[in-house]
């Protein structure tokens, strides 16, 4: 290297050595004395011209390993600014509201939503990402978006509500009414690559003109003059710090600092700074200014939450003020560019004194710029910090985000989630949520046991949406995820399932069955003697009686007999939920081993008539430019008999208003549910799953170390599901019309007809031809 | 100009009071207590120019839209949109069997006309429709 002491004699010797021959020979003649020199017939001459060529090729080996060097940098640059330079997270979006007149919906929960998707509330017209309260109605200005199936432009959309309904929806600017409007879905969380970055991309004709004028008027004023690298910026910064005695100032231009962010480490060294400056002239030499400037302004470290890191405005401004960076005041860009010099610095959250005085330097520095007018500096200067009371959570819903991923996983790698950033559209209702979280909440206070733990899932039965998910007490613990990997026996929840096996017997609702002891022998001769929870012996009744007071003689007895087993074992294979190759009778009592995720979706096949519908949260996703890479179609198999399951659900209602769970007869009154309690011995678990006419709910409660919680799934898990049912707001559930059932007033006692009127009859649904001969008498 | 026959106009009404008299005593009886099953006026089904909500109407013409121009994917969209909003709509489901019966997914056109045909309550048209797309679909 030149300069340096090992370098310095060997150029002063070669030089002298050059020197001589140079000057008394001849030009033209070096090529022959060389060869004269190297066959050793030319005696004086040859050392000189050996040097040449040890000089020349100490020059060409410099030559080569500097264009390998150079190579080198140029192939990371390769790799990183032109091959997809950031890791993206992938976006997990809720589903879209559609909004339209008849919509159960409060304008509250309208705001719930809005704020949750970072609109900003605003006194006067509302701009986009805001929306105002005009009376009882509520106008949004939505921004554009582009679905997996159409861009949408930004509306202005007014929306009137009356007694918990839309009435109407009116676009603002044609001032003509909608029948149906989609609000763009609210992103729930992000799948956050290893290095823990966050950031939203802008492409170059999305970054503002003023924030590039702001952010070089302040980082690097002759950035469109120089190559790469200023020299005059390095002496200024030199001189500026030798004055002050320390560091005050740099000299690296923005394209530097884009080098040493995008490539480099932060470590200070001679050699970093070096690379640092060839790879800001590769850069400057191969890209325009518009995408040195514009990947600067998406890859530089902004904010810090929690354990993710937000770099790039457009990500930091959403996070900061809930809008994207075409919709900034010029005192928000002045604060965003205040924050490069120090993101921890200046950070608004934490330090707003500090953070004020570097925007109004910025601002100033617009000012005498001439970016900036008198009148719009002073207006600036004046404003508030503006960024939110709280920045939004990263992930609110880890459960559902879990879940998600789950499923995603059987598509795509996790590199892909985490660096590809894919769109993935999702079933999550956030509105369904807020009410699961409320009602948990309200229901678990109830028991006051600490320790008591739940997961609950809530679908939309008919089309399969997972709408809102929890997998532990405390909604936004991202720990153990119960709703889906939490393996507990269901206990009677497999009695619904198991009366469908049986139907497909002879038996039929009013069939006459018996609550009397049962001893099984087992393959290891252990006889089983098997008891109801009750401990008690209720003698002759009809199978719905026995259904919904959950009584398990009779089902075992029946199971073992009547081959209900074998039918149960079948039907769960069915719906991929049979865990094991050998079947038990214990599976009569619900030993089987379930999460309330698999739960829901038994109950899913019986509430929807025996047509399966994969339960899915997931219904479409999408590269990063919207291509569609997968959509999940609406599925619906029929699996099962909608005769038979017709009449597991009347004997559900059953339950519901006269059985283990008569609690929601007497707290809803005419509005029918249907649900089924379940618990497991010595109250280790507690159950209920239930549905509405459209709503399924399971909630399981219990303890990790699995020591009894005390609790039925009468007493415990039926109590939290309908308080979230009550928040959900639910429509009655009814049965579907079937003509190959005719509906009969039958005395549950002894499975008789009865009359109605008649003490202990009730109206069921018995196959056609099935009548039974027995005549009950009238009490 | 055709000549009014009396006697056989009367004898015409009178078969045609006949046979709804007949048609009447036939019509299976109402069922007792309609707790429990959905009726025909719960059921939000027939056809989009009837009882099917306006934002249902409004995605299914929309759907068929996209149909004529062969755009299935996007049919299938707001197909879906429509069913989230107002899931027992039979035409939704006999559109979305429709579409799967043009692409030649046979298995799923027969899955969607099952349910559609579930939902189809006192909707002769939708029923032989579905009926003539199911031979299709088979």
């Amino acid at each position: 290297m030149p300069g340096t002491p090992a370098s310095r004699p060997k150029r002063q010797v070669a030089g002298r050595a050059a020197a001589k021959p140079k000057r008394k020979a001849p030009r033209g003649s070096a090529a022959k004395k060389t060869l004269a020199g190297r066959s050793g017939k030319s005696g004086q001459r040859a050392p000189a011209s050996k040097k040449w060529r040890y000089i020349a090729s100490i020059l060409l080996l410099l030559l080569a390993f500097f264009s390998a060097y150079l190579l080198y940098l140029n192939q990371i640059i390769d790799s990183r600014f032109e091959g997809g330079a950031w890791a993206l997270p992938s976006r997990v979006y809720a589903r879209s509201l559609e909004i339209y007149p008849g919509l159960a919906l409060t304008r509250e929960q309208l705001v719930y939503e809005l704020e949750l998707a970072s609109y900003s509330r605003s006194e006067n017209q509302a701009l986009a990402g805001e929306y105002r309260l005009l009376g009882a109605s509520l106008e949004l200005h939505s921004r554009p978006f582009q679905f997996s199936d159409q861009d949408q432009g930004d509306s202005v959309v007014q929306v009137f509500f009356d007694a918990g309904k839309v009435i109407a929806v009116v676009d603002s600017r044609a001032g003509v009414d909608l029948p149906v409007f989609r609000l763009p879905p609210l992103i729930l969380g992000s799948y956050y690559p290893q290095s823990g970055e966050d950031r939203l991309l802008l492409s170059e004709d999305q970054v503002p003109q003023r924030l590039i004028a702001a952010l070089v008027a302040v980082e690097d004023r002759a950035f469109f003059e120089h190559n790469g690298v200023s020299p005059l910026a390095i002496l200024r910064a030199l001189w500026a710090n030798l004055q002050a005695g320390r560091a005050v100032q740099g000299g690296s231009t923005l394209t530097q600092q884009l080098a040493k962010n995008l490539f480099l480490t932060p470590q200070k060294s001679l050699l970093r700074k070096i690379n640092e400056a060839f790879m800001a002239l590769l850069l400057e030499l191969r890209f325009s200014k518009q995408a040195i400037v514009t990947a600067y302004i998406n890859e530089v470290f902004l904010l810090q939450q929690n354990q993710i890191a937000i770099h790039g405005f457009a990500r930091a401004s959403r996070m900061l003020f809930g809008r994207g960076v075409d919709r900034l005041e010029v005192e928000h860009l002045a604060l965003l560019v205040g924050m490069v010099k120090g993101p921890s610095r200046y950070n608004p959250m934490t330090a707003p004194e500090l953070a004020l005085e570097r925007r109004n330097l910025v601002l100033k520095i617009m000012l005498a710029q001439g970016l900036l007018d008198q009148q719009a500096f002073a207006k600036a200067r004046a404003a508030p910090l503006g960024v939110a009371a709280q920045l939004p959570g990263l992930n609110p819903f880890p459960a559902y985000l879990d879940l998600v991923k789950h499923q995603l996983q059987l598509s795509y790698s996790s590199d892909e989630l985490e660096h590809r950033g894919l769109r993935v559209f999702t079933a999550f209702d956030p509105l369904v949520q807020q009410n699961l979280e409320r009602g948990l909440a309200r229901g678990l206070a109830r028991f006051k046991q600490p320790e008591l733990q739940a997961a609950v899932v809530i679908a939309d039965y008919l089309n399969g949406d997972i709408q809102g998910l929890i997998g532990d007490r405390v909604t936004d613990y991202p720990g153990f995820n119960r709703a889906l990997m939490a393996q507990r026996p269901i206990g009677s929840l497999i009695k619904p399932l198991l009366l469908y096996s049986l139907l497909q017997g002879d038996l039929t609702l009013a069939s006459e069955v018996s609550d009397e002891p049962v001893r099984i022998k087992q393959s290891n001769s252990i006889v089983w003697e098997p008891r109801n929870y009750d401990r008690q012996l209720h003698g002759r009744m009809s199978l719905y009686k026995a259904f919904i007071h959950s009584y398990n003689l009779p089902f075992i007895s029946l199971g073992v007999e009547s081959g209900g087993l074998e039918a149960l074992a079948q039907n769960l294979a069915k719906i991929h939920l049979l865990k094991h190759d050998v079947v038990y009778p214990s599976m009569l009592l619900g030993t089987t081993e379930m999460s309330a995720y698999e739960v829901a979706q038994m109950f899913q096949v019986i509430a929807n008539d025996g047509y399966f519908t994969p339960l899915t949260t997931i219904r479409s996703v999408t590269d990063q430019h919207n291509k569609t890479l997968s959509r999940i179609p609406l599925e619906s198999h029929k699996l099962f008999d909608r005769a038979r399951m017709i009449q597991v659900q009347r004997a559900m209602v059953g339950v519901s208003e006269q059985g283990t769970a008569r609690y929601l007869a007497e707290r809803f009154g005419a509005l029918t549910l249907a649900g089924k309690t379940g618990t497991t011995n010595e109250a280790r678990d507690s159950w209920f799953a239930g549905f509405s006419d459209r709503l399924l709910g399971v909630v399981w409660l219990g303890r990790d170390d699995n020591t009894p919680i005390r609790l039925t799934g009468s007493s415990g898990a039926l109590r939290v599901w309908a308080d979230i049912m009550e928040l959900q707001g639910f429509s009655a559930f009814k049965l579907t019309p079937d003509d190959s059932l005719a509906w009969h007033y039958i005395d549950i006692e002894n499975g008789g007809i009865s009359q109605q009127g008649c003490a202990n009859s009730v109206l069921l649904p018995i196959p056609q031809g099935r009548l039974p001969k027995l005549r009950s008498r009238c009490q | 100009m055709p000549v009014i026959n009396p006697v056989a106009t009367f004898r015409l009404l009178a078969i045609l009071l006949l046979i709804s008299v007949c048609a009447a005593c036939q019509t299976p009886e109402p069922v007792l207590d309609n707790r429990y099953q959905r009726t025909i006026e719960d059921t939000p089904s027939a056809s989009p120019t009837q009882s099917s909500s306006q934002p249902v109407i409004q995605l299914q013409n929309q759907a068929l839209a996209a149909i004529n121009e062969d755009q299935y994917q996007l049919a299938i969209d707001y197909l879906q949109r429509a069913i989230k909003i107002q899931p027992r709509n039979a035409w939704s489901w006999h559109y979305l069997a429709d579409i799967y019966w043009r692409t030649g997914q046979y298995p799923r056109c027969l899955a969607m006309i099952e349910r559609s045909t579930g939902y189809a309550v006192a909707d002769d048209q939708l029923v032989m429709a579905n009926t003539e797309l199911l031979e299709q679909c088979q």
